[in-house]
């Protein structure tokens, strides 16, 4: 039997308060422990307090040296965004030659495969070597992490095709180019998607390593080095938490529009 | 079920009673320049160890006051030398910090590379400064020398590039072209001078006319409580290897210079380090206006919202 929308809207609700009650114990213990037992000096681990006021002057604070947080984050998403965009598309093509034409998705996939078990930070002081202590290494890095598993994804998927679907495309008159962008490319979609996904999670967290060692312009890394440098772990605290909010709120916008494309392509039974 | 015996609470008693003694080691902490001379001479004379007696001394190397304050935060250097702003930071946070004495003043250049068409402080606008590291003493005097010449670092929205480079890498950075100029503590000012590379901004022309402190030596308080004794053998030390400084300018260049090789694997041209501490000052006074208008520059560049009331901080 199928749930009613209303029932539906009602679970949606029951995962929300379920999950403000756990943040609620998070931060609960969080306080317990640094500001009421004190069971650590606050130069070493500070209080939900003390990281709260870092985040409101970070993002919305009107002193002279106040809202450098939110001009991180503008840095931060505008170079990732660069990045990605640029990675989704390199890897596509990559990924549209690998599933064509066998000989490179043996050699090259295997590589892709390799490469991708580096973590991105080890890529780092190459990339300041080969192009200078500037953004466009913190770039190299993050298409660098972005379009592998893209790539990936596109060759697997054209590969999961099932084989009816190549051989109607043929009897229907496609020519190798249409078979691949009418029929094979649409069937692929839900697997790209995915690889979509991984590929953001993977260029988030290159572009924070990779900022982190080449500061210069204004980035959540440098407000993670800074906080560092001047010994204010609450700034360093208030960093990671909005490093893994923007990170999470990414993760489930694709997340949803990966849902919504696998519930068309029936590939999931609405619930 | 467990029994306290006698015997157990008598071991329980002597074991707190040894805790309660003085330290075996006093952990020292330092960085490879010349504005750490005091460490480096007391270090390659033995004038630390012999005032310590029969306590070891125990020196680590550090490259910035950054890794140094985090040390130091973590319970792991109990005496350091380290530039105000750092120092000042870790006042300001609470950590158990208190300023035992000066060690050097100036000592710090604004060093542009040949090619870079830099003239003056005006010229700087969208290149490329290193400083030592981030939110470090040369850094938050950079950062007062460009709001002085209104410009603005490009994390601020202006055009400076502001990038972390340690002093001994700095050379090679140069080198390749990666920086444009660097606001160091010497001798890495004088080492760049030798190879071609300009002074614009001298030891007196970056701040206060030179009167400004570039190391301190603090001591972690808790340290201090527990160990008056130890702590006042080292401040004696401290003075004895400044004043040995001062007096024997030569000798003193040759005991820097085999720590440097020591700790950085270069040695440099005895004329760059006679250069190099021409521009230094030793001293053990700590002043304390100085340390507090330092304070206000550490809120200028935007690493603290107020400047702490630094008097409480000072060793009386």
């Amino acid at each position: 039997m199928q749930p009613t929308r209303a029932a539906r809207g009602q679970s949606r609700w029951q995962t929300l308060v379920t999950q403000l009650v756990g943040l609620i114990v998070i931060l609960g213990a969080w306080w317990l422990v640094t500001d009421v037992l004190k069971l650590y000096p606050p130069y070493v681990f500070p209080g939900p307090k003390a990281v709260w006021t870092e985040i409101s002057y970070g993002l919305w604070g009107t002193g002279p040296q106040d809202g450098k947080l939110l001009s991180a984050i503008g840095g931060s998403l505008r170079r990732v965004l660069t990045g990605y965009v640029i990675a989704v598309l390199l890897g596509v093509v990559v990924g549209l030659l690998m599933g064509a034409w066998r000989p490179l998705r043996t050699t090259l996939g295997a590589y892709l495969t390799g490469i991708q078990s580096v973590p991105s930070i080890a890529f780092v002081p190459f990339a300041i070597l080969f192009l200078g202590l500037n953004e466009r290494a913190v770039l190299f890095v993050v298409i660098l992490e972005g379009f592998i598993p893209v790539a990936l994804a596109v060759s697997g998927a054209l590969l999961n095709v099932p084989p009816a679907l190549r051989v109607a495309g043929r009897t229907l008159g496609a020519g190798s180019l249409g078979l691949m962008l009418r029929v094979l490319l649409p069937a692929s979609v839900p697997s790209i998607l995915t690889g979509l996904r991984t590929a953001w999670s993977f260029s988030w967290r290159a572009l924070v390593g990779g900022e982190l060692l080449i500061a210069g312009a204004a980035s959540l890394g440098e407000q993670l080095e800074i906080g560092r440098n001047t010994a204010n772990v609450a700034l360093v605290l208030a960093t990671i938490i909005i490093i893994g909010v923007i990170g999470g709120l990414f993760d489930s916008l694709l997340r949803a529009a990966e849902g919504r494309v696998r519930r068309d392509y029936g590939l999931e039974v609405p619930q | 079920m467990t029994r306290f015996t006698l015997p157990t609470l008598l071991t329980l008693t002597l074991l707190t009673t040894a805790a309660a003694q003085d330290a075996q080691t006093v952990r020292l902490g330092f960085f490879p320049n010349l504005t750490h001379a005091p460490a480096l001479v007391g270090l390659e004379r033995g004038t630390f160890q012999k005032a310590l007696g029969k306590v070891k001394l125990d020196a680590r190397e550090f490259v910035s006051g950054t890794t140094l304050t985090e040390a130091f935060a973590a319970g792991q250097i109990d005496i350091a030398y380290v530039g105000p702003g750092p120092a000042i930071n870790a006042a300001g946070r609470g950590m158990p910090v208190q300023f035992l004495a000066g060690a050097s003043e100036a000592g710090a250049v604004l060093v542009v590379r040949k090619d870079s068409g830099i003239k003056s402080y005006k010229d700087l606008g969208g290149k490329i400064v290193a400083v030592p590291s981030l939110g470090n003493t040369q850094d938050i005097s950079l950062r007062h020398i460009l709001n002085e010449n209104n410009l603005k670092p490009k994390a601020d929205g202006g055009t400076v590039t502001i990038t972390p480079i340690a002093p001994a890498d700095v050379l090679a950075a140069f080198a390749a072209k990666r920086v444009d100029a660097t606001l160091v503590p010497e001798p890495w000012g004088a080492a760049l001078e030798a190879q071609g590379h300009k002074v614009i901004g001298s030891e007196k022309t970056v701040w206060r006319d030179g009167k400004y402190p570039t190391t301190v030596v603090i001591v972690n308080a808790k340290f201090a409580q527990a160990n008056p004794q130890l702590v006042a053998a080292f401040l004696k030390a401290h003075t004895d290897a400044v004043a040995f400084i001062n007096k024997s300018p030569v000798a003193a260049q040759t005991a820097v210079n085999n720590q440097l090789l020591k700790a950085t694997g270069t040695k440099l041209d005895p004329r760059v380090l006679q250069r190099a501490f021409a521009r230094t000052r030793f001293t053990t006074n700590l002043d304390l206006a100085a340390l507090t208008e330092y304070a206000k520059l550490n809120v200028e560049a935007g690493y603290a919202r107020s400047a702490p009331d630094l008097a409480p901080f000072i060793r009386k």
